[in-house]
């Protein structure tokens, strides 16, 4: 390829808090301010931004100038992400494209979000007339619909989604940002009987919302040894698809917008599933990593719960999947939550996971999901390959 | 919960986000009238600004008949605004018979008798005295 090499050339991540009392704006500083330190740029070198909406600060539409404000930073290239839990990895690619056309030099991609502490979003739209008479007020009813059909259509084992969510929070027991009150060790037992949200959706598929933030540096590989920046890992592919499938209204809503992405990432990258050392799905619900293994490949379509039951998940394991214990054990910073595993990828490629660092980390693969639509899946999907630099 | 602590379920607001007098107008005669696409002979829902099939804004409310089959269906257990008294909460995706899918209530069973596949007719959910929105019955309860 003749496109110059962009690099993520660090990362930086804060506690994740339930009710911390604290603004996305804190957050965004903590997460800011670790990014410099850690990578030893100076703040006069950031000439771009990428802000992430949050559901704490949205009522205001300036949220990513005052960020800039907030932070003393003049960049050159400013984008403000509303795609959720894609924001963070979209935020990365377009922060890639922004550098190859020379709009900025040094980017920092930046989520935070404190939901936990000041919910401020407001959807509006249909969902007052439409979803909201009907008892649909949030993300759980509508993936208790999507795992109803999927278990129709394929057959579904809840053993496999506890082990899921037991394979992450082996992550979380031995993650200092993982929120306190999720470490603790679970059980099938556990899993089975936490109680149920909207059937068959148990509490234990579900994510907790918090607050936090995290933070990358993108920038050329050039650039990044010119700075003395040792640790660098290269995005190879990227794809991302939105309102997928939109103009059919009666679409199989068990197929998502992952199975175009993966052919896309895959051919870019010229990995196969089989490659990939470890994966980093967007996890806002158990079904949702399940289906990924499944439009990724890592098995048919359909047998998602034989794959996961016969498949070691662990950091040790067959395919190492969310190593910090992802949002389900970590906990989901609000829509800062796409930096979340985005982040355990990077900081696992750097050797820098401590007592859960994996053994291969020539690749991973990175995931976001964005927003819950009208009796489907979900809106945004997209997916992202590092590879060593 | 006791009656008393019931809270008035929240009314909906027409024609907030695109003109939905005939929706509205349609649940005061007992008739399911949504959005059609003459150009495409399609229906959707919820109503848009536009046709989802050709983007252009040539569009009009037809009564749909109100039967279908249950494709996706919950149990929603958890509190909220507009849920007091009614959980747990038998919700379901119905394809309707139109060929276009809207979600709403089971009204004529408990909820865990409820199940995909099951052949629905359009049923009234009171929201107040003066409201009653879309929902569903079981065809064979």
């Amino acid at each position: 390829m003749s496109e110059e090499t962009i690099v993520i050339a660090g990362y930086s991540e804060t506690l994740v808090e339930y009710k911390s009392g604290r603004s996305a704006y804190d957050f965004a500083g903590e997460a800011f301010a670790g990014l410099l330190a850690s990578t030893g740029v100076e703040k006069s070198m950031v000439d771009g931004l990428s802000v992430t909406v949050p559901l704490s600060e949205c009522a205001n539409p300036f949220f990513a100038v005052y960020m800039t404000e907030a932070l003393g930073l003049s960049p050159t290239w400013l984008n403000y992400g509303g795609m959720g839990g894609c924001s963070a990895t979209g935020g990365v690619a377009r922060a890639m494209t922004a550098i190859r056309e020379g709009m900025c030099e040094v980017a920092v991609v930046l989520s935070a979000d404190a939901p936990s502490t000041n919910w401020a979003a407001n959807y509006g739209a249909f969902r007052g007339e439409f979803q909201d008479p009907v008892g649909v007020l949030g993300p759980p009813a509508t993936f208790g619909l999507l795992m109803s059909r999927y278990e129709h259509q394929y057959g579904l084992n809840y053993e496999a989604l506890a082990k899921i969510s037991i394979a992450q929070r082996e992550g979380a027991l031995v993650n200092d940002n993982a929120f306190v009150k999720l470490k603790k060790p679970l059980t099938v037992e556990d899993y089975m009987n936490s109680r149920m949200i909207a059937d068959p959706l148990r509490l234990l598929d579900c994510v907790m919302f918090c607050d936090g933030g995290n933070a990358f540096l993108v920038t050329s590989a050039a650039k990044a040894k010119a700075l003395g920046m040792e640790k660098t890992v290269r995005p190879t592919a990227y794809a991302e698809i939105t309102n997928f499938k939109g103009a059919d209204p009666v679409a199989d809503i068990t197929e998502t917008g992952f199975s175009v992405l993966a052919p896309k990432v895959f051919g870019a990258s010229g990995l196969q599933a089989q490659d990939i050392n470890s994966f980093h799905p967007y996890d806002d619900f158990t079904i949702a990593v399940m289906m990924q293994l499944e439009d990724f490949g890592f098995c048919p379509k359909g047998q998602g719960s034989d794959y996961v039951m016969a498949t070691d998940l662990g950091r040790d394991g067959d395919l190492p999947l969310n190593t910090g214990g992802g949002q389900l054990s970590a906990g989901q910073p609000g829509l800062a939550s796409g930096g979340l595993n985005l982040a355990e990828a990077v900081r696992q490629m750097f050797g820098e996971g401590g007592a859960r660092q994996i053994a291969k980390t020539q690749n991973a693969l990175v995931t976001g999901i964005g927003v819950i639509p009208y009796a489907r899946n979900w809106g945004t999907s997209t997916a992202m390959i590092l590879e060593a630099s | 919960m006791s009656d008393q602590d019931v809270k008035p379920r929240p009314v909906p607001k027409a024609n907030k986000y695109v003109a939905t007098d005939s929706f509205w107008q349609g649940t005061k005669d007992g008739a399911l009238l949504l959005q059609y696409c003459p150009d495409t002979e399609q229906f959707q829902h919820y109503p848009r600004p536009v046709s989802i099939y050709t983007g252009k804004r040539n569009l009009e409310w037809r009564k749909v008949a109100g039967t279908g089959t249950i494709y996706a269906a919950t149990i929603v257990r958890v509190p909220g605004p507009g849920m007091d008294g009614r959980l747990p909460l038998a919700v379901v995706t119905v394809e309707l018979d139109e060929g276009v899918r809207i979600m709403g209530n089971i009204m004529n069973v408990e909820p865990d008798a409820v199940a995909i596949g099951q052949r629905v007719a359009l049923a009234w959910d009171a929201i107040n005295d003066d409201i009653a929105y879309p929902a569903f019955n079981l065809v064979e309860a």
